[in-house]
Formats: C-alpha cells, sequence, structure tokens
C-alpha cells in the first residue's frame, strides 16, 4: 500500500460511508480508516432510515449520488410513509433496517467501490504541516498522507459510557473510544465541547409476550428512498447476490412488524425511586443531551401528569431474536433497568440482552466550519457526523457526503459544493451548524426549513440536480434520466395549468379537488412518482410560488460571495460586537452574514457597499488602505 | 426577511426623506420600477414632464384626498437613485406623511430601510467608487438612528403587546408543528378547534392594535400638554388658534369652556394634546369648580405647561400647588393679548422662564410658540418626528401583514386544508412581528414545543 492519498477519512460510520464513497466516485484516489471493519455503517442506536426530515434527507442524499437510501431500500424489513393523511410536502418515508444487513451490503459497497481503500486502524494522531492538515497517525505506527482529511469519528471522541454508576471508556457499547484524537484536535486550536446521548436496552425476543401488545405493520406498497426511475435496476444488489449476475431484488417484500406497548402501572415508581441513582440527575453527567429524545426519567419527572409512556419493540434484523425497545432510553443502573423492564406489559419476563447507557463524548462546535465543513482553524481537514454535534444516521450521512465532495474538489483547488437552506434540508443543516451552532446534539425537523413546501421528498432529484450534474456525482445515463424527468414534470405541470376542460382548466379541477378529472390519457401513462409530483405543483401552486418569491429575494444574496480574508475588524462602520462575530463565523455568502445573531440589516448594507467597492480585496492588498 | 436584492429592479421603496428639517413640508421619495405608473394613478392626471414640480391632489388608492402636494419625478438613470424617482412634498404634519407612506405601501411599495437609497445610488454606479466610505457613513448613522428609535417606541406599549402576540403566536405554531414533525408520537389526539380559535382571538387583538397604530400610537399619546390661565386669560381662543379650527366655543362670558376637550395638534416636529381646557378658576359655579380641579388633577399628569397670562392684568395669583410642578423645562410663559399693548412690553413672570408674547386674536406671535414648543419638546425627546413616522408605519405595515396572513391560516384550518399549508402562513405572520421586534429564532419555537410536549421515543 503506497501511503499517499487524495483524501483520507477517518471513521467509517454513516458520515464516513458516505465521505469516502463520494470521494472515490469522484475519481479521487481514497482511503478509509476505522478502528473496526466489523462495525462500519452501525446503528448505534435504534435499527431505523428515514422519518420527518430525515427520510427526506436520505432522498437528498440518493439525489447526490449516495448510497444510504439504496442501501436502505435494499435491506430493510419494514418500511412506512408517514403522515400519508396530510400533504406531499410533509409525507415522509421511514424503514426499519436490518442492522447486520445494512452493514454487510454497505461494507460490500465499499470494498467493491473502484479509488477506495480500507483499512483497520485506529487513527491516533493528525499530522500538520503550516497549519494544514497532510495525513494522520495510526495506533499500528503506520502513517498516512493525504491533500485533504475528512474526520467522521462520531461518538468516539472520549467516549464515555454510563450505566448507573458504572463507568466505561467507549464510543458505543462494544467500540473502544479514541483517546488521543481530540489532544491532536486541541494541539491544532481547534476547540471542543461535551454532549451525551442515550440508547435503550435489547432484549430477546422469544421472551417477549406479544399478545399483549398491538401488531404495527408496514404498507403493503413499500416507498422506497432511492430513486429507482433514475437508477439503474443493477443497483439493486443484495451481499449474497453481488458478483454474480445481480438479478435484481424486489425491495419491501416479506416485511417484519414492530409491536406496541406502554410503561406499565409501575414503571413511574421505579423510576422515582431510583433518580438518585441516575448520573443524568445525579450530576455525574455533564454533556448536554437532547431535548427530543429525553430518557424515561426525564418524561416521568418533566411530563408528571402523564400516566404512561408509549413504547415500540423493533427488531434488530432478519437473522437476529434482538429487540430495541424504542422509548426506553435512561441510564439508570442496571438492577432498576431490569424492574423497569419487567414493569412493562408484555415484558414480564424479558431477558435483557444489552443494557442501555448513556454516553458523553468531544465534539467540535460547528460554527469552527465552513458551509463546505472545511476547518477554519486547519486548511484542508473537513469534519462531518455526530463529531459536528448533530445525532442521527441521516444527519450524519447527509455531512458525509458534502465533506466528501468538497474534500475532493478541495483537493483539486476547485470551489466547494454549498448547498442552500433554499434548496435542501441538508443546506439547512449544514447552515444552521455552521453560522448558529448547536447546544444539543443537532436533529433536522422539517419545522426548521424556511420553505418546507419545496422540500417535498419526491422532487430531490430536481431540486438538486444541478449540483449533480456540475459536480458529476451521478453517472451521465442517470443525470439523463433526472433531465428528463425533470423537463417531463415541468411541461406536464405548465400544461396541466393552461389546459381546458369544458370546468376550466385541470389546474382549476385539480385545486377544486374535484374527483374523475378527465386527463389526456398520455398523462396517465405517466409513472405513479411523475403524476404525483406534477399533480402537488399544479395543486399547490399558489403556495409553491408564494415560497419561491420569497426564496428568490434572498437568492441575489445568497450568490454573494464574501472572500474568507475579509478583515472585519477593519471593515468600516461595522460595529465592534458584529465585526467580531463576522471574523469569527466568516460567512461565506452575504446571505449567510445575514442569519448571524447580531448582524443588522445596516451591516448587511455596509458589507454590499464594500464588496461592491472592491475594498475587501485592496484591503488585504494595501493594508494601509485601511476601510 | 432583508432586503438586499444586488438586481433592485425588483422592489420599488419610499420613505420619507430625512434631513429636510423644515416642519412646514415633508418630502417622500419614492425609487423604483412603479414610479412611472404612480404619478397618474396617484394625481389622476398625465405626469409632469421629467424634474418639473407639479401641484395636484394626492389620492389614495381608494380615490380620497390625503393632502394637496407638490411632485416631481426623475426618471433612470438620471436620478439620485439611478432609478425612477418620485418626489412628492407633501404638509409636514406627521400624519399627512404617514397616511401618504400607507397609501404608497398599499400600492405596492416597500418601506425603504436606513440608508438604502443612498445604497441603491452606489450601486447602481450614482456615486464614485471612492465616495463609498461616505455611503457606509450615512448608512450607519441612519441605521442606528433608526435602531434608537425602534428601541425608543418598543419601550412602550406597542413593544409589549407585540411580544405578547408572539409568545401565543409561538404556542400556536409548536402545538400545529408537534403534529407535523412527531407524527409517530404519543400525543395527545389533535383538535383542530383549538389552533382556529386561537388565531381568531390573536387576530382580533392585532386587528385592535392595528386600529391604534393607524393613528399613530406614539402620536397619539405625544407630549401632554396643559394650559393654564385666570379665567378670560384668552385660554380657548390660544386652543382654537393652535388648532387651526373652532374646536372649542369662545365666549366672553368667563368660563365657558366647559368639556375638557383633548386636540392633538402638530407642533413643529411634533405632536401635543392639549389637555383639560376648562379653565383654572378662583371662583364661579360649582361646575366650575369642579372643571378646575380636574385641571389641577390632570398637572399631575402634564408633560409640558403653557402658563397663560392675560397681558394686560397684572398677575394672577396660582393655586399653591401650581408653582411646585412649573420648571423652565416644561413650562412656556404666554402674555396673550399683545395687541391690546401699545408698547407690547410685558411684565416676565419668574425666572429663568421662557416669555413668548402673542395675540390670540391676530395670531401675532404664534410662530414664536409653536419654535419654543418645539424646542422644549425636542430636549426631552432624543429623535426626531420624521423618524417616528417611517418607522411607526413600519411598524404598521408589518402588524398589518402579519393579520392578512393570519386570516389566510385561519380560513386555511377552518376549512381543513393540510395543516402545513396554514403554519406557513403563520410563520409569514411571525416573520412580520419579527420586523417590529428582532426576527425570532426557530428554536424559541422548539423550545415552546419540547415543553409542551413529551417528545421521544
Ligand atoms: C449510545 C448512542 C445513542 C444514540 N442515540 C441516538 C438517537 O437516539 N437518535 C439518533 O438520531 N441518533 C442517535 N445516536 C447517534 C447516531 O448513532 C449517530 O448520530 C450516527 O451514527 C453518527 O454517525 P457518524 O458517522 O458521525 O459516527 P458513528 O456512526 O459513531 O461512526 C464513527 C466511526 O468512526 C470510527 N472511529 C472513531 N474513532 C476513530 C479513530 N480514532 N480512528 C479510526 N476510526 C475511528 C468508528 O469505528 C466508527 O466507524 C446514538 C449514538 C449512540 C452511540
Ligand atoms: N384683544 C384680544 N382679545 C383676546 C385675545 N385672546 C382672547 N381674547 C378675548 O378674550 C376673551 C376670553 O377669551 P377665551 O379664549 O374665552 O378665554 P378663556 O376663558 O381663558 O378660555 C374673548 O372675548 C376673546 O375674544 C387677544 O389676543 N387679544
Amino acid at each position: 500500500m503506497k501511503n499517499v492519498f487524495d483524501v483520507i477519512v477517518c471513521g467509517a460510520g454513516h458520515a464516513g460511508c458516505e465521505a469516502a464513497l463520494s470521494a472515490a466516485r469522484l475519481g479521487a484516489n481514497t482511503l478509509m480508516l476505522t478502528g473496526n471493519l466489523d462495525t462500519v455503517a452501525q446503528m448505534s442506536c435504534n435499527p431505523a432510515i428515514g422519518g420527518q426530515a430525515k427520510g427526506h434527507m436520505v432522498r437528498e442524499i440518493d439525489a447526490l449520488g449516495g448510497e444510504m437510501a439504496i442501501n436502505t431500500d435494499v435491506t430493510a424489513i419494514q418500511f412506512k410513509l408517514l403522515n400519508a393523511s396530510r400533504g406531499l410536502a410533509v409525507q415522509a418515508p421511514r424503514a426499519q433496517s436490518d442492522k447486520k444487513a445494512y452493514q454487510f451490503r454497505m461494507k460490500h459497497t465499499l470494498e467493491l467501490q473502484p479509488n477506495l481503500t480500507l483499512f483497520q486502524a485506529t487513527v491516533t494522531g493528525l499530522i500538520f504541516e503550516n497549519g494544514k492538515v497532510v495525513g494522520c497517525r495510526t495506533n499500528l505506527d503506520l502513517d498516512f498522507h493525504g491533500k485533504t482529511v475528512v474526520v467522521t469519528t462520531g461518538t468516539f471522541l472520549r467516549g464515555l459510557m454510563h450505566i448507573g454508576q458504572n463507568k466505561n471508556e467507549g464510543g458505543r457499547m462494544g467500540d473502544s473510544s479514541a483517546k488521543t484524537l481530540s489532544a491532536s484536535f486541541l494541539d491544532a486550536g481547534i476547540e471542543l465541547q461535551r454532549l451525551k446521548t442515550g440508547t435503550p436496552p435489547r432484549i430477546q425476543g422469544r421472551t417477549i409476550d406479544f399478545s399483549v401488545m398491538e401488531e404495527q405493520r408496514g404498507d403493503p406498497t413499500p416507498t422506497l428512498f432511492a430513486f429507482h426511475d433514475t437508477r439503474q435496476d443493477s443497483d439493486l444488489f443484495h451481499v449474497e447476490q453481488s458478483g454474480e449476475d445481480r438479478p435484481g431484488w424486489e425491495p419491501g417484500v416479506r416485511q417484519i412488524s414492530c409491536w406496541i406497548t406502554h410503561t406499565g402501572d409501575q414503571t413511574a415508581e421505579i423510576v422515582h425511586k431510583n433518580l438518585c441513582r441516575s448520573p443524568l440527575y445525579g450530576g455525574a453527567i455533564e454533556g448536554t443531551g437532547p431535548r427530543y429524545c429525553p430518557s424515561i426519567e426525564d418524561k416521568f419527572v418533566r411530563f408528571a401528569d402523564k400516566p404512561r409512556h408509549r413504547l415500540f419493540l423493533e427488531p434488530e434484523g432478519r437473522s437476529t431474536n434482538e429487540y430495541y425497545i424504542n422509548g426506553l432510553s435512561t441510564s439508570l443502573p442496571f438492577d432498576v433497568q431490569v424492574d423497569l423492564v419487567h414493569s412493562i406489559p408484555g415484558l414480564e419476563k424479558a431477558r435483557i440482552l444489552r443494557p442501555a447507557y448513556a454516553v458523553e463524548y468531544d465534539f467540535a462546535p460547528p460554527t469552527q466550519l465552513f458551509p463546505s465543513l472545511e476547518s477554519k482553524k486547519v486548511e484542508n481537514l473537513f469534519f462531518a457526523g455526530q463529531i459536528n454535534g448533530t445525532s442521527g444516521y441521516e444527519e450524519a450521512a447527509g455531512q458525509g457526503l458534502v465533506a466528501g465532495v468538497n474534500a475532493v474538489l478541495k483537493g483539486r483547488g476547485e470551489d466547494p459544493m454549498v448547498l442552500s437552506r433554499q434548496e435542501c434540508y441538508i443546506g439547512v443543516l449544514i447552515d444552521d451548524l455552521v453560522t448558529k451552532g448547536t447546544l444539543e446534539p443537532y436533529r433536522m425537523f422539517t419545522s426548521r426549513a424556511e420553505h418546507r413546501l419545496l422540500f417535498n421528498h419526491g422532487s430531490a432529484e430536481m431540486r438538486l440536480y444541478h449540483h449533480a450534474r456540475k459536480h458529476g456525482l451521478v453517472c451521465s445515463e442517470r443525470l439523463q434520466r433526472m433531465e428528463a424527468k425533470k423537463q417531463t414534470v415541468e411541461d406536464w405541470t405548465a400544461r396541466l395549468n393552461t389546459g381546458r376542460t369544458p370546468n376550466g382548466t385541470f389546474g382549476e379541477l385539480v385545486r377544486r379537488r374535484e374527483s374523475d378529472i378527465p386527463f389526456p390519457s398520455e398523462f396517465n401513462y405517466l409513472s405513479a412518482e411523475i403524476r404525483s409530483e406534477i399533480l402537488y405543483r399544479v395543486g399547490y401552486e399558489g403556495y409553491l410560488k408564494r415560497e419561491q418569491a420569497q426564496v428568490e429575494k434572498v437568492k441575489s444574496m445568497e450568490g454573494l460571495r464574501l472572500s474568507p480574508g475579509i478583515d472585519y475588524g477593519r471593515v468600516r462602520g461595522l460595529k465592534k460586537e458584529c465585526a467580531d462575530k463576522l471574523a469569527e463565523i466568516r460567512p461565506f455568502t452575504l446571505g449567510q452574514a445575514s442569519r448571524i445573531s447580531g448582524v443588522t440589516p445596516a451591516d448587511i448594507h455596509i458589507l454590499m457597499v464594500h464588496v461592491k467597492a472592491g475594498l475587501d480585496k485592496k484591503a488585504s492588498d494595501r493594508p494601509e488602505a485601511a476601510l | 426577511m432583508i432586503s438586499t436584492d444586488t438586481n433592485h429592479q425588483q422592489e420599488t421603496i419610499a420613505a420619507q426623506a430625512t434631513g429636510g428639517g423644515e416642519a412646514a413640508i415633508a418630502v417622500i421619495r419614492v425609487s423604483g420600477p412603479l414610479v412611472p405608473g404612480l404619478v397618474s394613478a396617484i394625481y389622476h392626471s398625465p405626469p409632469p414632464p421629467p424634474r418639473k414640480f407639479a401641484r395636484g391632489k394626492y389620492r389614495n388608492v381608494r380615490g380620497e384626498v390625503l393632502d394637496d402636494t407638490l411632485h416631481c419625478r426623475f426618471p433612470a438613470p438620471r436620478s439620485y437613485t439611478g432609478e425612477d424617482v418620485l418626489e412628492i412634498s407633501c404638509h409636514g404634519n406627521p400624519l399627512i406623511a404617514r397616511s401618504i407612506l400607507r397609501d404608497l405601501s398599499a400600492r405596492g411599495c416597500r418601506l425603504a430601510e436606513p440608508g438604502e437609497f443612498t445604497r441603491r445610488a452606489f450601486l447602481n454606479g450614482r456615486m464614485d467608487l471612492s465616495q463609498a466610505e461616505a455611503v457606509i457613513d450615512i448608512i450607519r448613522a441612519r441605521g442606528d438612528r433608526a435602531l434608537q428609535v425602534a428601541r425608543h417606541q418598543l419601550q412602550g406599549g406597542l413593544g409589549k403587546r407585540v411580544k405578547e402576540f408572539i409568545h401565543e403566536l409561538l404556542e400556536i405554531l409548536a402545538g400545529l408543528e408537534a403534529y407535523i414533525d412527531f407524527p409517530e408520537e404519543d400525543l395527545p389526539v389533535e383538535d383542530p378547534e383549538g389552533p382556529v380559535k386561537r388565531i381568531q382571538r390573536l387576530d382580533t387583538a392585532v386587528a385592535r392594535l392595528i386600529k391604534t397604530a393607524r393613528y399613530g400610537a406614539l402620536l397619539r399619546e405625544g407630549a401632554r400638554v396643559l394650559i393654564i390661565g385666570a379665567p378670560n386669560a384668552g385660554k380657548s381662543s390660544l386652543l382654537n388658534r393652535l388648532a387651526g379650527h373652532d374646536r372649542v366655543l369662545v365666549s366672553n362670558q368667563p368660563g365657558t369652556t366647559r368639556d375638557a376637550v383633548e386636540e392633538r395638534i402638530p407642533v413643529g416636529d411634533h405632536c401635543i394634546r392639549i389637555m383639560d381646557t376648562a379653565g383654572l378658576r378662583s371662583h364661579g359655579d360649582q361646575l366650575e369648580t369642579m372643571g378646575m380641579r380636574k385641571t389641577l388633577e390632570y398637572a399631575e399628569e402634564a408633560d409640558f405647561f403653557l402658563l397663560l397670562l392675560d397681558a394686560t392684568l397684572p398677575h394672577p395669583a396660582l393655586p399653591v400647588s401650581l408653582p411646585g410642578l412649573l420648571t423652565p423645562d416644561n413650562t412656556l410663559v404666554v402674555h396673550n393679548k399683545i395687541d391690546l399693548l401699545p408698547n407690547q412690553t410685558v411684565q416676565p413672570w419668574g425666572s429663568d422662564f421662557k416669555q413668548i408674547s402673542l395675540s390670540a386674536l391676530t395670531g401675532e406671535g404664534l410662530d414664536d410658540l409653536e419654535a419654543a414648543m418645539n424646542d422644549l419638546i425636542e430636549a426631552t425627546n432624543p429623535v426626531a418626528a420624521e423618524e417616528f413616522v417611517v418607522i411607526g408605519a413600519r411598524h404598521a405595515e408589518a402588524l398589518e401583514t402579519a393579520s392578512v396572513s393570519l386570516e389566510e391560516s385561519h380560513s386555511l384550518l377552518l376549512n381543513h386544508e393540510p395543516t402545513e399549508l396554514a403554519v406557513s402562513h403563520l410563520r409569514t405572520a411571525l416573520h412580520h412581528f419579527g420586523e417590529i421586534t428582532g426576527q425570532v429564532d426557530n428554536e424559541a419555537m422548539l423550545d415552546r414545543l419540547f415543553a409542551n410536549f413529551c417528545i421521544g421515543k
């Protein structure tokens, strides 16, 4: 193995996998290092992909040539469309995963990927030269050099797991923690802070009494994540089939059910009696946990009037009898966990396979990053995933893809790919992270997007097509299909809006929600997805136009680039607080600058004049021309 | 949303041109693509030749005359901003300027942001690059001033009310968003009626505030001035003079000014409110005694006093409680009826007090009074009236657009349309409230959501 690469990816979680694949697919000679090749793409927490906003992001990842969507489609054991009774913009696909199948297929995809080298080694430190990263060191005393390095080490940095008073070092149960890497970041001037998250116990299926629980089946017709209409059938391979002729796999067959139960009569009492033994309440944990993912202790304390809480039992895969208790995250001691589980209807005799635990870890506040996910402190160093303060597989994967692409572009001296918050959830995610930072593990919600109505999951390919084309993120065949699809949708939208029937235009009939609209027969031949997209655009025309108009208004600001070299302290007219803020965030565009708290419209006007007058350039050439 | 389009062909902006200073007229400047169509729409007559002033009646969208004005248009690119520009000179009364600005926004213009005319001029190449520094200084100064004014206004009732609206709106939003973003959670059964009622109630409250704002909460609450004077000193006559029409019955029978009239009167850059005019009397019938007691009560609330003396008579004795309230900072001593004095010399009252001589009958000296009054108010108030007008109009505009969005969302929810559409309007409303108080971060909504609902599996 020659130890010089274009891109080195540290970590093989969801962020690392997408980063490595996107870099290699762009033709960069890529190395992926991970402490344990058996835990590639591991789902540390619940066995599910998608859901509100997350499902949207998975589809966006697919539109950008990522792997998460297709990997989920092929391996998932249950599919459900959420919010099916609401409008298209807030419907989202969700799937129960077969954790092992997901990992195997992802690992195999990595193995088959040209330009990609996998290697098992723990990264112990980065190698810096002149304020730039040039490679990394490993526990095997092997050094690797790369033009750019992408760090995706998740919860592993000084990871500390808590079960009651019991503490173990580790990034997640069964994996060791990365201890020395944190020091390497601190040395480079990168600030680190602490966060925490938790996971519920896993139990053995044959000790569960399902008869007292409510069955939750998947949808008979699965809503898939990947855009199969533009992808090739050969993408649909199963691990067992690789290397063969790959006859294709039909996703969504043989689905497995989940089961619903709830906390029992004694559960609250058990929690209250043992609160003092919880590291969360005892003060042993200093990191901030997420508001949206409270432990069972939190639920009973903060919502004391709610007598019981719903729990889901989710199978972890086809070839295992392990079940995940969704809703029972806790860091209470193991003996209390046993009592808790036994207090739940249907789990009276259940046996715990793995205890619940909380994990504390270092993260690098993401305001230290540019929207390309490159560090402001160390050139050529990129960060993606939970290390940026996010939580969730989809959030990690979306960042990983962007970081992978940008690591390649950076190495080639090209402009980065920046997804804007006006076009996709991944854009909202990254913009929030780098502009505002986060105080808790950041999870995506649809309400975080200003223009949610424009972000329906089915339109992801059309929204992101221009990025895919510009950077060659998908093969040319798929690009052509994407283009054709986009054209069809636009043509038909126009046609229905103007085409007349005796009772008004088709558009009017759709908006009046009439049944049995006599659409032209060619329309009925279009695929269901395309028809649904067209009908959405026609039916919600007024709303979509309104939101689009708002997007147009800010577009020119989003398009106005601010050079990272601006010395804000010397920009005439900026208040000190504001200049400090701008210098810290170093916004990429004027639009991003306007979203920084404390930056006023007047400041934005001043920056605009400053840039227009070319003062940003002059200032660096001639420092005496201070302005 | 800050509108800072570099390609500013889209939006037409309007604002009172600041720096005019003169109270007699106010200049309103409009710039952008709507200008060519505006002139004939407003004046119901063909536009005058470029750069020539024309006189005309300014009619609002409903065709009502707002003022008799002069207007002049400057076609692009030979204008201040390099765009089509219209300048309207109207009477200096802040209410008039404000109603014109309101009408312009009804016609599709947007209120300009501080320094925006200058910025457009610069970006359109109407200024030399070397003037960039000067442009930046102007933007800074205007921006700071606007902030100062807005802060000043928000300290009052308006800010408090709008913050209450935002609080309620966030609660409503959190309730709706919870069901959109967390469909799998064990939430209480969704109650579609709740939000409908709450939005309705909120909108009613907003509408009430708009009504108040329409006449300008601030102008309404303008400086409170109490005229103090012996019977027949000429209080009613002075009031009529100031107000410009016969609002109060004047008679030479002492004590006829019986009703407590409160009249809002523009004075220079400001607006004053004349309080109780029943008159101070040391004698008279039962009714007048009550009136006098009331005058003394008013004195506690007054911001300023006009001590009105009949120049032809010796100084009267004031009720004991009064002199303590009168200071040179809050009182003008007005010697009336100088038309009856052959040499016009008056006996000054008190020391350090500003003395004004005038005739309420002929109007002589009235300008001196207005100027002195203006100075007095100016000295206590750091902010110029013209900016109050602009900010006031901006707030009214924000409230109105917010109200429209609330109504839209209300009717959508009422008709069981998808919640996310209603939410889209509610967020627009939130944005408009935010234009008054500063924008509200989405985190605030999430805080409410996670506090009100047990979310998390
Ligand atoms: C206990 C727990 C509970 C969680 N609960 C939730 C939840 O409730 N909801 C939710 O949305 N998300 C939850 N998550 C988060 C979710 O698992 C992560 O957000 C997601 O997996 C992050 O992906 P990642 O790629 O950033 O990091 P990870 O998936 O953590 O992957 C990190 C990778 O880096 C490798 N690595 C680490 N250090 C080194 C090193 N020094 N050298 C080489 N390789 C290294 C690891 O081997 C691993 O492959 C939880 C995670 C944990 C651990
Ligand atoms: N000559 C003269 N008469 C005045 C003047 N101001 C008021 N008067 C007369 O004085 C009388 C009393 O005036 P009025 O305004 O009713 O006094 P009030 O009782 O203080 O309100 C009326 O007959 C007025 O016409 C003035 O400036 N000059």
